[in-house]
């Protein structure tokens, strides 16, 4: 597996370690791209800081609470419009968001009185709101004020409200992950056991990894109340604040994503002994594993195999018929950490497409094993890029669409590349059964977009065809179709709801109101 | 007989490596248990041996090891029909491949870490 030195970044030659291509016959022991490691000097990394990744990925995600940034207003920028953890509360943490706005004298003068001030107030324009979380930012970790003192001190004086505060600067890490170190251990630290969960179910688990992206946490929570399994907090998605205060109550960890999760999970085994047990919630194969993997630790296991019989019954054929369509594609998946190795086998399994490169902002190099082991010879994995090692890595490998984040993707939308937003997704959710056919459905619109035809034609000196009329997806998709899939009575593109999420606070779960079946186990 | 032996187990932890996660743990103490645990069980099942579950701990991994053996049952028509000692033998071999490439050859730098 050798490494590779992109031209673009010859001057920066430490580069060279964190890019490997996937050789035939090679493995991990052969080469790994180095990883979480601060960026060299001279790169212009795409990573966030580790208090966005504390506040910004994992804290914001839970609902029910007043999230507050002790900093300059700028920090707090990400809310409605680029964050997409729904919640079923009418998405109170994405509408509001609330910054102490420290300025100068603030820093000459501290802000810890300009601070309390902040919190009383917040708490008192929003009554029915008894939780707040506070993020130090850099400005207030250098200035030194005691957030945890202030914090103590308006509990006291204001009874039956509770905060949390996380202390992890945009400097406390190479990257948003080591934010999202800090705020794991935080919230076990200061809130795990503070809380009496109410039981309702002999089966109970913590979904923890899980950030409720345009309702990834809703679908698979019905899962598991099908099942007749108790969700008792999502880690953080759609959670709640007091089901987080809650969690040693479990007697499961179902992990998702382990970059940004797994060190709550592995404390919980080690404090409370809950075992981890990681799953992948994307994908026909996978997702079903999981579910069965999780109702086999309960002794439930006929009531994860109607779900799978039954889910894909109803969405395969569509699953099929985007698959027939996007075989061969070639896919750039450069995501944030985790979704490089949840995705690379799988889109390669069952959408048919063939992932040419790997990469990741904030992951370590755990994430790179996984990854690099899913994906295909052949493919370059890359840690930590910067945008024009992006570009050359397009040019060199011509991928039809990239799912990457937002400002990688806008780069590559100016070379004419498509790309899928893979943190906030388009028209999600993705996870589920069906939601894994909207993540086809999305490729498909995206790589035979006939709007995207167009503008790889250039005005200023191509030819521009005058006998082309009007062209749809489907006459550029099915063109080369052999005739048996093209006219395929079995396969049918996606036949769900534009919001297919509409009804489910309305599902009757069965199995959460009877007794469970015996030979429970845990 | 020694290449087949070899070629059996690379075919069996290729499965691992790309389907699995449970080997990935972030530390090396913690893959060693759970390499040992996960094909323990998993080698326990398609020997048609005892399995202990008698601890949370237990069930995790003999979860893992149900959908592993079954996968490979599918898969690696192979194994069917082979005695039981010569599975034993074969996974006695991946589980040694498996803490090589995932612990004892491995180049992450972060697994001895001392904290998670
Ligand atoms: S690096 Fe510091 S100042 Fe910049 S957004 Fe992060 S916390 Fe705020």
């Amino acid at each position: 597996m050798p490494y590779h030195l992109f031209k673009c970044s010859e001057c920066i030659p430490e580069r060279k370690e964190h890019a490997v291509i996937k050789g035939p016959g090679e493995t991990l022991a052969d080469a790994l791209p180095l990883g979480y490691l601060n960026t060299i000097p001279g790169t212009i990394s795409e990573r966030g800081c580790a208090y966005c990744g504390a506040k910004h990925v994992i804290g914001t995600p839970m609902k029910d609470v007043i999230h507050l940034s002790h900093g300059p207003v700028g920090c707090t920028y990400d809310t409605l419009q680029t964050k997409r953890y729904i919640s079923d509360n009418d998405n109170f943490q994405i509408k509001y968001t609330f910054a102490t706005d420290m300025k100068e004298k603030h820093i000459v003068f501290g802000a810890e009185k300009m601070l309390k001030q902040n919190i009383v107030e917040a708490f008192k324009a929003f009554p029915h709101i008894k939780a707040m979380t506070i993020y130090q930012t850099c400005a207030s970790a250098l200035i030194g004020d005691d957030i945890n003192a202030i914090a103590a001190e308006v509990m006291e004086e204001m009874p039956g409200v509770d905060i949390f505060v996380c202390n992890s600067p945009g400097f406390g890490g190479p990257s948003q992950s080591g934010g999202h170190h800090k705020i794991n251990i935080a919230w076990i630290n200061q809130k795990v056991g503070t809380f009496e969960p109410e039981i309702k179910s002999d089966y109970v688990i913590n979904y923890v990894g899980e950030y409720n992206i345009q309702g990834d946490q809703v679908v698979m929570d019905d899962y598991f109340k099908r099942m007749g399994i108790q969700v008792l907090s999502t880690f953080t998605g759609n959670g709640s604040y007091n089901d987080l205060r809650g969690m040693h109550r479990a007697h499961l960890n179902v992990l998702e994503c382990a970059r940004s999760a797994e060190y709550i999970c592995n404390e919980l085994r080690k404090r409370y002994g809950t075992p981890r047990l990681d799953i992948d919630g994307f994908g026909f194969g996978p997702l079903g594993a999981s579910l069965r993997k999780v109702a086999l630790f309960f002794g439930i296991e006929d009531r994860a195999k109607k779900i799978i019989e039954e889910e894909t019954a109803r969405w395969k054929p569509e699953l099929d018929w985007y698959a027939a369509r996007l075989k061969g594609k070639k896919v750039c998946l450069w995501p944030g950490g985790s979704k490089l190795w949840h995705w690379a086998h799988v889109i390669h399994d069952e959408m048919q497409v063939d992932v040419v490169s790997v990469y990741t902002k904030f992951g370590h190099q755990g994430d790179m094993e996984k990854g690099i082991s899913r994906c295909e010879e052949g493919a370059l994995a890359i840690d930590d890029p910067n945008e024009l090692e992006g570009l050359e890595a397009m040019d060199m490998l011509e991928p039809d669409i990239i799912f990457t984040g937002k400002r990688p993707g806008e780069v590559a939308k100016k070379i004419r590349v498509p790309y899928l937003n893979a943190h906030a997704y388009h028209n999600g959710p993705w996870k589920g059964f069906e939601g894994w056919v909207r993540f086809a459905r999305d490729i498909y619109n995206a790589v035979y977009s006939p709007i995207h035809e167009l503008s790889k034609l250039d005005i200023s000196k191509d030819e521009i065809p005058t006998d082309k009329g009007f062209v749809t997806r489907r006459m550029l998709s099915d063109a080369n179709l052999p005739e048996e899939v093209r006219d395929s009575t079995e396969m049918r593109p996606y036949s769900g709801n534009f919001d297919c999420l509409a009804g489910y606070e309305d599902r009757e779960y069965p199995y959460m109101k009877t007794q469970p079946a015996p030979g429970a186990a845990a | 007989m020694e290449e087949l032996r070899k070629e059996r187990i690379e075919q069996l932890v290729d499965y691992i490596m790309k389907k699995c996660l449970w080997q990935f743990h972030s530390r090396a103490w913690d893959r060693r248990d759970q390499n040992e645990n996960i094909l323990l069980k998993t080698k326990q099942i398609l020997c048609d041996e005892k399995v202990a579950l008698e601890t949370p701990a237990d069930r995790c991994y003999w979860v893992d090891a149900v959908l592993l053996a079954e996968a490979y049952r599918e898969k690696y028509a192979w194994l069917e029909g082979l005695p039981k000692e010569e599975v034993a033998d074969i996974m006695k071999g991946v589980h040694e491949r498996m803490d090589y490439l995932t612990i004892d050859g491995s180049l992450n730098q972060e697994l001895t870490d001392q904290h998670y």
